[in-house]
């Protein structure tokens, strides 16, 4: 099936919501907590990464399934479908995409509205937290098991008083499908 | 025997991920097995592996052309869903992250896109991908995902 | 009010749930599933209070511990479980047991089957299984049992919550009120 001519148009089935309070409040939990058990900013800022990877790589499945993309080969398509389906979706708004790299290997997903944002405000001390890391975590999860490998990372957040959140997304290797067995096996 | 009563015209179903491990072999009628299963899943994925190769090759409109054999990128150029023999027919889909769903059913089945789909959406992403207790990537025996699988094929006779 | 009536997939209160017991129980402190379960509960503890606040802002404060247990078994479980305990017990002596026949949270946890083995071993596999299922199904319950701690101490319940599971995914959650 070739892909509809604008992301936002993919239907997708129902999905189950819940309201917002228990998620924004248990991520903040969450990190609270990284920030005690860790004494280095840096690492809550891993750990964070890595939780979302770990949920991206389960996550993409549940969102194949709903949304009914039968492919992402394209680099410039899947960030839209993430940008305008998967944050929908998943999150209840959608970003931009935005500041493509002359090579269209890079682009930025732009959010000014953020519900894991929600009721926050960061003390002096997590100078140097990304807050929401979490999602670039996700994201890159998702990305490889459709067999691309990124780098993703915040370059903007309006906990750090910024005008948005942006997330920079490139693309590093598209990774092809190959006969996994030897033949002497 | 009951199950064979219950759902005469499955077969069995193989489920594998886009390294070639085979996540999930479920039978419900296979009297005749000659290979040792780890020969048998190896040689399923091989058929498909080539199959898939082969048809998006022999593509007469499709612009995508890499050498046979060569690489491709999941998704990319076109796609089989089933062929049938006189003894069988199977059934396959791919989502865009590689998990490969093989259904092998008797020759008479008809189109079975959609019950795939429903297999991968409704039931593999809700109780093997969803269920807390498992490591994606390794192959699963899930007891839910068994119990509702069974009772899904019983309605597509 | 930001957040006031916003909504999320299911799946990512689910997601990060999972999520939350992989990185307490099996990267953080592999060996040392006492102190990733407190960790874990403490996390639910301050959900739970923050939780409980927002939801009795408009309500006058409950006239008793029994009258905010209620409030738990009821409200509070239909807004985060999405549906109300099943069974409410006490011992009139500050023991309550919540018993909630499917808990929203337990519902796709699923071992793999035991290889099948001869037709009289079945049941006995079954009963393994189904026993397996419950010692696994245990983590995931340390973050419910900080919730409902959480949200009774913000309704001036002091207590203890701990949770056991019969039969997936039924469970219980045994709160102790301290006096």
């Amino acid at each position: 099936m070739a892909p509809p001519t604008r992301a936002g148009d993919y239907p997708f089935a129902p999905v189950d919501r819940v309201n917002a309070e228990l998620f924004t409040l248990t991520y903040g939990a969450i990190v609270r907590q990284l920030l005690t058990d860790f004494e280095e900013v840096e690492e809550v800022n891993k750990q964070l990464d890595t939780m979302g990877y770990n949920i991206g790589v389960r996550l993409i499945d549940d969102f194949l399934a709903k949304s009914n993309i039968t492919r992402c080969s394209e680099f410039k398509d899947t960030a839209e479908v993430i940008a305008k389906v998967g944050f929908k979706m998943f999150l209840g708004v959608s970003a931009t995409v935005s500041n493509w790299s002359a090579d269209g290997s890079e682009c930025s997903l732009i959010l000014d509205d953020n519900p894991l944002a929600d009721f926050v405000e960061l003390p002096d001390t997590c100078q140097g937290l990304f807050y929401c890391n979490i999602l670039c975590g996700v994201i890159r999860g998702a990305l490889e098991m459709v067999s691309m490998r990124t780098e993703v990372k915040f370059v903007k957040d309006m906990l750090r008083g910024d005008d948005a959140f942006e997330i920079r997304l490139k693309l590093l290797e598209q990774v092809a499908e190959e006969y996994p067995y030897k033949d002497d096996e | 025997m009951a199950a064979i009563a219950s759902t005469p015209r499955m077969r069995c179903l193989y489920i594998f991920n886009r390294d070639g491990v085979c996540l999930h072999y479920h039978v419900w009628l296979r009297p005749l097995t000659t290979l040792s299963p780890h020969q048998d899943q190896k040689l399923m994925f091989g058929l498909l592996f080539s199959l898939k190769s082969f048809t998006a090759k022999m593509d007469p409109v499709g612009g995508n052309k890499g050498n046979l054999g060569a690489p491709n990128l999941p998704g990319q150029g076109c796609s089989f869903h089933s062929f049938r023999t006189n003894t069988y027919k199977l059934s396959f889909m791919e989502s865009p992250s590689g998990i490969k769903l093989i259904l092998i059913t008797d020759p008479r089945m008809g189109d079975l896109r959609d019950a795939l789909k429903y297999i991968y959406s409704n039931i593999y992403v809700e109780y093997v991908v969803k269920n807390p207790l498992y490591t994606p990537g390794q192959p699963f025996k899930c007891e839910l995902f068994n119990a509702t699988l069974d009772q899904y094929v019983k309605t597509l006779q | 009010m930001p957040g006031g009536g916003r909504e999320v997939a299911e799946s990512c209160v689910d997601s990060l749930n999972l999520e939350l017991v992989a990185t307490y129980c099996k990267r953080l402190h592999p060996n040392k599933p006492e102190l990733a379960a407190r960790r874990i509960e403490a996390i639910g503890y301050q959900v739970g209070l923050q939780l409980a606040e927002r939801y009795t802002k408009e309500r006058p404060r409950f006239a008793d511990h029994l009258e905010a247990i209620k409030f738990i078994c009821k409200d509070f479980w239909a807004e985060v479980f999405r549906k109300q305990v099943d069974n409410l017990k006490t011992n009139h002596r500050g023991v309550f047991v919540l018993q909630d026949n499917k808990f929203r949270w337990l519902t796709r946890i699923s071992v793999d089957s035991a290889p099948p083995g001869e037709a009289a071993q079945m049941d006995v596999n079954a009963a393994a299984n189904a026993s397996r299922a419950s010692q696994a199904a245990g983590q995931y319950l340390y973050f419910p049992c900080g919730l409902i701690r959480g949200a009774l101490t913000n309704l001036g319940v002091a207590c203890a919550v701990s949770a056991e599971v019969s039969t997936l995914p039924a469970c219980s959650f045994v709160v102790r009120v301290k006096v």
